[in-house]
């Protein structure tokens, strides 16, 4: 039954995204023809613009995957269509692992798209050795190769915005528990569990810093960090977002299948 | 065989009791009427049986479980509400009941949607709200189900659709399964009951087989419920 929920959320979500997935790269792509022609201020100025559009074509892609994942958690789960899914013979826990795993899948899919994108429009020898550059005393800092600390901070990145969705499923589910302003106290709810979230990776690296002078001087004074304490805090980035990533599926997951009041 | 029985089921919204200490049984191979006026608590006891709402307490069993997966497969519901995903064609939403009942019979919701010259690569957005309901009605009623529940299937149609649902309903549920309507048009469904369930201020007043209480009261259903309703 995962399969065939996850069959319909994952079309429901990509329907709307793959326009935008297309316009970036289609942008990329002008992006990447106006901005080679050399020697002509209009097509230099053609070029930015449409470098101007694809950037924001890639939070356009970002921020439309959040809202699209919470519009259909919400109509879904509690809006007019509520009344077919939560009478089909699925358990609830299916139905939001289901959910769960389309926003996984579609958030890796937009970085993806939009590392393409990023690709596509500004690629070059000279873009790419210029980044080299920058990048390359950092990552032998770390001990490990560009492409791998790009993953890592791609990783990151992608873990930060799967906690935020959850955090956005959290404040759906326990503000339609309530009888009034259910639209309200699910915003309410949503920001509180992302806060909490914030302050337990913050309240992590103070642990961890109790046992290390090096970052506890991170809260009582402002000496830059050394690059070792940056490995470090990259790894514990990785670890404590997976666990709230975890600890929070849990915790909806069983709030959901003590029922629900749909209006 | 007791197929639905409700245990001393109540309901709150915030400090408002909406259900009383409603206690009913149904057995199988009837046509309920669950009667009521409007805001008497139906809709409400509906959405329990069908998990769409949590009792505040009480026990809800359907064949001896408690709701759940397994009363899921066998409960075909029609809620008050046009509920399908509106983007999808009529051809996507027969796939969608084929993917998840195993009980939902396709050829016969497409017998039934082409007697009603309908086109089923249509949009349901496409469609006006009545054409919607029809659809449902449909899809609900080609499920092999052993209780059908349908809330306020008559509501805000005309008569020549009421005689279409009612014919729908009559011609097309399952032998020996039982059906719950739920109305305040009682008028028009009552050919149709084999039982009746009063329903008022959140309480169960009164369930009684229909022959039973026409030839005790010696009037008609809709008389009885008019003089016990009457404002």
């Amino acid at each position: 039954m995962l399969k065939k929920l996850l069959k319909y959320d994952l079309k429901s979500i990509f329907k709307f995204l793959i326009i935008f997935y297309g316009l970036s790269l289609f942008f990329a792509i002008l992006t990447r023809i106006f901005l080679s022609v050399d020697n002509s201020f209009i097509m230099n100025i053609i070029g930015k613009i449409c470098s101007g559009i694809t950037i924001s074509m890639l939070f356009n892609i970002l921020i439309n995957n959040l809202m699209r994942l919470w519009v259909r958690f919400k109509g879904n789960l509690y809006g007019d269509e509520s009344y077919l899914t939560h009478t089909l013979p699925i358990e609830r826990k299916t139905i939001y692992l289901s959910k769960v795993i389309t926003a996984i899948i579609t958030m890796f899919t937009s970085v993806i798209v939009i590392a393409l994108t990023i690709f596509v429009a500004y690629y070059s020898k000279e873009n790419l050795k210029m980044l080299t550059d920058m990048l390359l005393p950092i990552a032998n800092a770390y001990g490990s190769t560009i492409v791998t600390m790009l993953l890592a901070i791609l990783f990151v990145f992608f873990l930060e915005i799967a906690n935020a969705v959850q955090a956005g499923f959290t404040g759906i589910i326990l503000g339609h528990r309530m009888n009034n302003a259910k639209t309200g106290y699910s915003i309410l709810f949503g920001f509180i569990t992302y806060m909490i979230t914030q302050l337990f990776a913050l309240l992590s690296i103070f642990i961890v810093g109790l046992f290390n002078a090096d970052i506890m001087n991170l809260f009582f004074t402002n000496q830059l960090l050394n690059i070792e304490i940056l490995k470090f805090m990259m790894y514990l980035a990785i670890i404590v977002y997976t666990i709230i990533l975890f600890v929070l599926y849990f915790i909806n997951s069983e709030i959901f299948k003590k029922g629900v009041n749909v209006d | 065989m007791e197929l639905l029985k409700c245990v001393n089921v109540n309901k709150n919204f915030g400090d408002k009791p909406v259900l009383k200490d409603v206690n009913f049984t149904i057995s199988s191979g009837k046509i309920i009427g669950l009667l009521g006026k409007n805001g008497t608590g139906k809709s409400t006891l509906i959405k329990i049986v069908n998990d769409l709402l949590t009792p505040t307490s009480g026990e809800i069993l359907v064949n001896g479980k408690k709701v759940g997966v397994d009363s899921k497969k066998i409960i075909s519901y029609l809620p008050e509400r046009t509920y399908l995903d509106k983007a999808m064609t009529v051809d996507k939403v027969i796939e969608y009941f084929e993917d998840f009942y195993d009980n939902f019979d396709s050829n016969k919701a497409r017998k039934l949607l082409l007697d009603l010259g309908l086109d089923t690569s249509q949009k349901l957005n496409k469609m006006s709200k009545g054409m919607q309901e029809k659809v449902q009605l449909v899809l609900v009623m080609s499920r092999k189900a052993d209780l059908y529940i349908l809330d306020e299937p008559l509501g805000g149609v005309d008569p020549a659709t009421r005689d279409y649902i009612l014919d729908t309903i009559l011609t097309n549920f399952t032998e020996g399964a039982s059906v719950i309507i739920s109305t305040h048009l009682i008028s028009d469904v009552e050919r149709i009951l084999d039982e009746v369930i009063f329903i008022d201020n959140g309480k169960i007043i009164l369930q009684s087989d229909c022959d039973e209480l026409r030839k005790k009261e010696n009037s008609s259903i809709d008389e009885i419920f008019r003089r016990m309703f009457k404002c």
